[in-house]
C-alpha cells in the first residue's frame, strides 16, 4: 500500500515517478562520502570532459522515490518507521552513463514481499531513465524491514 | 578511458583496505541524505550512527550502511574498467553479515570469466568481496563489465 510506511508496500505497488536534474554538488557530494577521488564525479575537468553521476547513487534514487511514496516514514525528512530496516542486496546494471545537467525520471515497483527465517524482506526494481528516454540504470535491491526475529530482546 | 585489455580469468583486483570509522558512517549517510536534497545535511540517529539505537534494534552495536563497501567495490571496478563499468557496468553486493564499528575491511576481486563478445568486446565476470582482518567474509557479490576493446 502507497501512502503509509514503508513496511505497509506491497508486492505489485507502483510507485508514483520521480524526476530531478541532476547536479553537481549532487554528485561531488555523494562520491565525496565515499571516499571516490576520481574526478570524473567531481568536476568536467577529467578525460571525459564531463562530470558523471556516481552509478551508485541509484541508492539514493530510492530514497527519493520512498520519501515521495511513503508518507509516514519520509526518511529524508527525518521520520522513522515502526522498526529499523536493513539493506540486504544491491544489483545495479549501467546501461548509459548520466551526466550533471541532465533530467532522470525514476521509476519503479514492487517485485515481492516475503518472510525467509523469521525476517520479512521486500524486493524493490527501479529504472532510471534521462528525460529524453535514455535508460540509465536498472536496479534491483532487497531490503530486510525489521531485523529483530519474533521474540527476541 | 577503456579498461586495460588483457584481464586473465584469476586475476586480481586491488581494492582499498580501510577501517570502518564512526566519522565514515556518518559521511555516508550526511552525503546521502544531502545527494537527495542537493544541500548540505547532517544524519540524524540510526543503527548505523547510534550504538544504542543499533542495540535496541538487535545488533551487538552501530554498523555501516552497506552501501559504504558497494561504492569501495564500486571504486575498485572504476579504477580497474574505466568508463567501460561506468557505462556497460553491473554490481550486485549483499550485505552477509553486519559490518560493525572498527573492522578493518579488505575490498577485493577476483576475474571470474572473460568471454568475447560478437562485437569483439570481452565481457569480465569478475567475484568481488569484502572480508575483515580474519579473512571473513562480511560482503558478497559479483560484478560484469562489458570491456570495449578488451
Amino acid at each position: 500500500m502507497l501512502g503509509g510506511y514503508i513496511s505497509d508496500l506491497e508486492k505489485g505497488d507502483v510507485f508514483k515517478p520521480v524526476e530531478y536534474v541532476i547536479t553537481a554538488f549532487m554528485c561531488s557530494e555523494y562520491a565525496h562520502g565515499t571516499e571516490e577521488t576520481s574526478e570524473l564525479f567531481h568536476s568536467a575537468r577529467n578525460r571525459a570532459g564531463r562530470q558523471f553521476r556516481p552509478p551508485t547513487m541509484i541508492h539514493v534514487d530510492k530514497m527519493r522515490i520512498l520519501e515521495a511514496n511513503c508518507d509516514k516514514e519520509r526518511r529524508i525528512a527525518g521520520m522513522k518507521g515502526p522498526d529499523a530496516r536493513v539493506h540486504y542486496e544491491y544489483h545495479a546494471r549501467h546501461h548509459s552513463a548520466a551526466q550533471v545537467g541532465e533530467k532522470v525520471i525514476v521509476t519503479g515497483h514492487i517485485v515481492d514481499k516475503y518472510v525467509k527465517r523469521g525476517r520479512p524482506y521486500l524486493w524493490y526494481y527501479l529504472e532510471v531513465r534521462t528525460a529524453d528516454g535514455r535508460l540509465v540504470t536498472t536496479y534491483n535491491d532487497l531490503t530486510v524491514l525489521r531485523y529483530k526475529t519474533e521474540g527476541a530482546q | 578511458m577503456s579498461g586495460q585489455p588483457g584481464f586473465n580469468v584469476g586475476d586480481e583486483l586491488v581494492g582499498p583496505v580501510r577501517a570502518i570509522t564512526a566519522q565514515r558512517i556518518e559521511w555516508y549517510d550526511s552525503a546521502m541524505l544531502s545527494a537527495a536534497t542537493n544541500e548540505l545535511r547532517q544524519v540524524g540517529s540510526n543503527i548505523h550512527t547510534d550504538p544504542e539505537f543499533a542495540r535496541s534494534e538487535g545488533f551487538p552495536t552501530a554498523n555501516a550502511d552497506g552501501m559504504i563497501m558497494t561504492n569501495w567495490c564500486s571504486e575498485m571496478l572504476l579504477r580497474t574498467f574505466g568508463m567501460d563499468y561506468l557505462e556497460r557496468g553491473e554490481l550486485r553486493t549483499k550485505y552477509i553479515k553486519p559490518v560493525n564499528l572498527g573492522v578493518h575491511l579488505h575490498v577485493r576481486g577476483r576475474i571470474r570469466e572473460a568471454m568475447k563478445q560478437p562485437s569483439g568486446s570481452t565481457l569480465y565476470t569478475i567475484d568481488v568481496w569484502c572480508e575483515d582482518e580474519h579473512g571473513t567474509k562480511l560482503v558478497d557479490g559479483d560484478a560484469k563489465v562489458d570491456v570495449a576493446r578488451g
